[in-house]
């Protein structure tokens, strides 16, 4: 190679990748090692393994990963105004890793109804409810590349898709929240089985086994054993030699050259100051909210509502899967603070059932959730019998914390477009791009699955032997970490925004990949089908190189 | 250095801490003020509250630092709060009865929300932010602290089911 890093912002490198996350990540490391030069922008700083720690009221009530949350607005439906939100609608990480950095780690893969219910159960009324233009089939290889390359512990379930290898290690060890859930599953004639997760249980590439400290909910890993792109993507697209991160960059727009090309990365610098990185080929993997406003920040003469948008799909079609919790106490400690967050998960009402009477599925586990740490407990935890201060309070707080876990359910979302990520007209971020506004209801459907999720899990609590549990409500949705379904794949240029290799169907050298491509929201854990769509668009773009069609 | 003189430097930062020659950001009335209300949201009962926390130095810490913009808003709040005591009194100098019933009058109010939380973060987070001294906030919830890793079983039920054999493989 010629060049290398860091590169000439006016020689045009091989690949801009915005976003360092699940998709980017990936993308960075296949293409970087497969030869290409590429520069990767990544808007928050470049913090690494030994940075992250257990520090709760930075992390989790002062949002220290999540960046500038003032420039995000939220709103139910186009006739309020969008105001700023205590927590960020679209709770992702600017971090070098992204939200990958952070996530908790549950690793479902999709299964083969995810991507072809549309044709099993016909249309539904007002959405924009679709297959996707690839099967579960042609995802499968890539599905098994993530598990033993990224590093997966789990052990198969009994309705799980089918998998072509087993899982590179064993899942982890049950915890007391896993075992009741266990317990009152098979009371209620339901099966638990252990929840895949994109952490290590053994040493495996270099990185260490999980130390089980529980910092995994919203917290980086601080030895690696989590397996985000950080950990285990991003060191080997650097020792390629081809790879650079340029972290604190924050990309406010893709310039397209008179053929309407995209040619140029434009954006602002750790001290605020503009810089254009000149490129053969973009790839966007800011996140489904992120993906969508660059987009439209980037409308030009040329593509007056934003680039990549002749369909007008940019930013609709949200999904961010709703979410339901029972709280639930019980007799002895449980000490679910400690270890990862899920170990036991219940998948007996994914398929959707139309008996039910509307469409929907959604799976099921048990986790500390709110009594992971304490702030968390005494801010949320609490039933609803108790007063919100005082002795009573206190001494709730002090008996629960240990003995707590909650049943939590998530299910699908159906694709609409009032559901949406726009430009916000008033808000401003802290280097003057346009607020990232999020107008979001969910369909009555997906309500109606979360109440019946929330009956379940009911059920499940006193089977497992609760002593008292209630609801959190938790509905209607009003942001969360799943951004979907923004920039859909499809064969269709009228009703999506890329094919089926992630290629924008109105700019030749513009691809996306992250969860904007989605095209129906699965079950409540999308990773490890970002990471799939990933490591699968990377081989459709180094075909596509080798081929001179991009 | 030794163990014994990091001890000694500990030991005299946490005197330093119980007898502030003066706060950073609060007057001693307004922290009187404050560390009473804290003691009535998370009260001394025969485990410690507020007050053995040392919650008042997450809050002066806090406005001298990351929160600064906010303490004109909670002294706006304890000038509301005192304007309805008698004779010029001061909420810190009324019977903990009296200053429940006080508080009972502003508890959906917005300063009361905020100091509630803070005083929450004062009891548990990381002593580093002034409060949780002696990380009595974690002891009352029997959270053990940060270790690093944790070893299996970690509770009841799971030490129960691995006894019959059940290890979750």
């Amino acid at each position: 190679m010629a060049n290398s890093p860091p590169f000439d912002l006016r020689k045009p490198v091989d690949f801009a990748i915005i976003g360092s996350g699940s998709a980017g990540g990936i993308l960075a490391k296949e293409l970087s090692t497969a030869g290409f030069e590429v520069v990767v922008f990544e808007q928050g700083p470049y913090r690494k393994t030994s940075d992250f720690g257990h520090d709760e009221l930075s992390t989790v009530f002062r949002h220290e990963l999540n960046g500038d949350i003032g420039a995000q607005t939220f709103r139910h439906n186009e006739n309020e105004t969008a105001v700023a939100q205590p927590q960020p609608p679209a709770e992702y990480a600017q971090t070098v890793g992204g939200s990958s950095a952070h996530f908790t780690a549950n690793f479902w893969r999709f299964r083969e109804v995810d991507f072809r219910e549309r044709s099993l159960l016909g249309p539904i009324s007002g959405t924009n409810f679709s297959d996707w233009p690839i099967s579960y089939e042609e995802l499968e290889p890539y599905y098994t590349k993530v598990d033993w390359e990224i590093g997966v512990s789990g052990a198969p379930g009994p309705n799980d898709a089918p998998r072509s290898k087993p899982f590179p290690m064993p899942p982890m060890p049950v915890k007391s929240s896993g075992v009741l859930l266990e317990r009152g599953a098979n009371k209620l004639g339901l099966t638990a089985q252990p929840e895949p997760h994109a952490i290590l249980t053994q040493p495996y590439n270099g990185r260490p086994a999980c130390i089980k400290c529980g910092y995994c909910m919203w917290f980086g890993c601080e030895v690696g054993a989590k397996s985000s792109t950080l950990a285990a993507m991003i060191p080997l697209a650097e020792a390629s030699g081809n790879c650079e991160i340029r972290a604190e960059s924050a990309v406010f727009r893709i310039e397209t050259d008179k053929r309407g090309r995209a040619s140029e990365v434009l954006y602002y610098d750790a001290a605020g100051n503009e810089k254009a990185q000149k490129t053969r080929a973009v790839i966007v993997c800011a996140n489904g909210a992120e993906t969508p406003r660059l987009l439209l920040m980037s409308a030009s003469e040329r593509q007056p509502d934003g680039l990549a948008n002749s369909s007008g799909f940019v930013g609709r079609n949200l999904m961010l899967n709703a979410h339901v919790a029972v709280n639930a106490v019980f007799e002895e400690p449980l000490n679910d603070y400690k270890g990862v967050q899920v170990t036991r998960i219940v998948h007996d009402f994914y398929e959707c059932d139309e008996s039910r009477g509307f469409y929907g599925g959604g799976g099921i586990d048990a986790r500390p959730l709110w009594s992971t740490t304490p702030i968390l407990h005494s801010m949320l935890g609490m039933p609803p019998d108790v007063p919100t201060w005082g002795a009573a309070w206190k001494n709730e707080i002090a008996h629960n914390f240990t003995r707590q876990m909650s049943i939590v359910g998530s299910t699908t979302s159906l694709a609409q477009d009032s559901n949406n990520i726009t430009l916000d007209p008033v808000a401003t971020d802290h280097w003057g791009r346009p607020g990232l506004r999020m107008t979001y209801m969910d369909h009555d459907d997906d309500i109606a699955m979360g109440r019946f999720l929330e009956q379940r899990a009911m059920e499940l609590a006193e089977a497992a032997g609760s002593v008292k549990f209630w609801p959190f409500e938790n509905l209607p949705t009003t942001g969360g970490p799943h951004l979907l379904g923004t920039c859909r794949m499809g064969e269709d240029p009228a009703t999506s925004v890329v094919d089926r290799d992630h290629r924008s169907h109105d700019i030749p050298n513009l691809f996306i990949c992250d969860g904007s491509s989605f095209v129906t929201s699965g079950r409540g854990q999308p990773t490890m089908t970002i990471m799939a769509l990933a490591f699968r668009a990377a081989d459709k773009i180094k075909a596509a190189a080798a081929a001179g069609t991009i | 250095m030794s163990g014994a003189s990091i001890a000694a430097i500990a030991q005299s930062a946490c005197t330093a801490r119980d007898r502030p020659v003066s706060f950073l950001s609060l007057s001693p009335a307004d922290a009187a003020d404050i560390e009473a209300i804290a003691a009535r949201i998370i009260p001394t009962t025969d485990t410690p509250g507020a007050s053995e926390a040392g919650v008042v130095h997450f809050f002066d810490r806090a406005f001298a630092k990351e929160m600064k913009e906010r303490l004109n808003e909670v002294l706006e709040g304890l000038a509301g709060l005192n304007a309805a005591i008698d004779d010029n009194g001061r909420f810190a100098g009324l019977s903990p009865d009296a200053q429940d019933a006080r508080l009972r009058e502003i508890e959906t109010s917005d300063f009361f929300g905020l100091v509630r939380e803070m005083t929450i973060f004062g009891f548990f987070a990381m002593s580093e932010y002034g409060g949780n001294k002696d990380h009595v906030g974690w002891e009352l919830v029997g959270f053990q602290g940060h270790n690093g890793g944790w070893e299996y079983p970690f509770g009841y039920y799971d030490a129960e089911a691995e006894g019959g054999g059940n290890d979750g493989e």
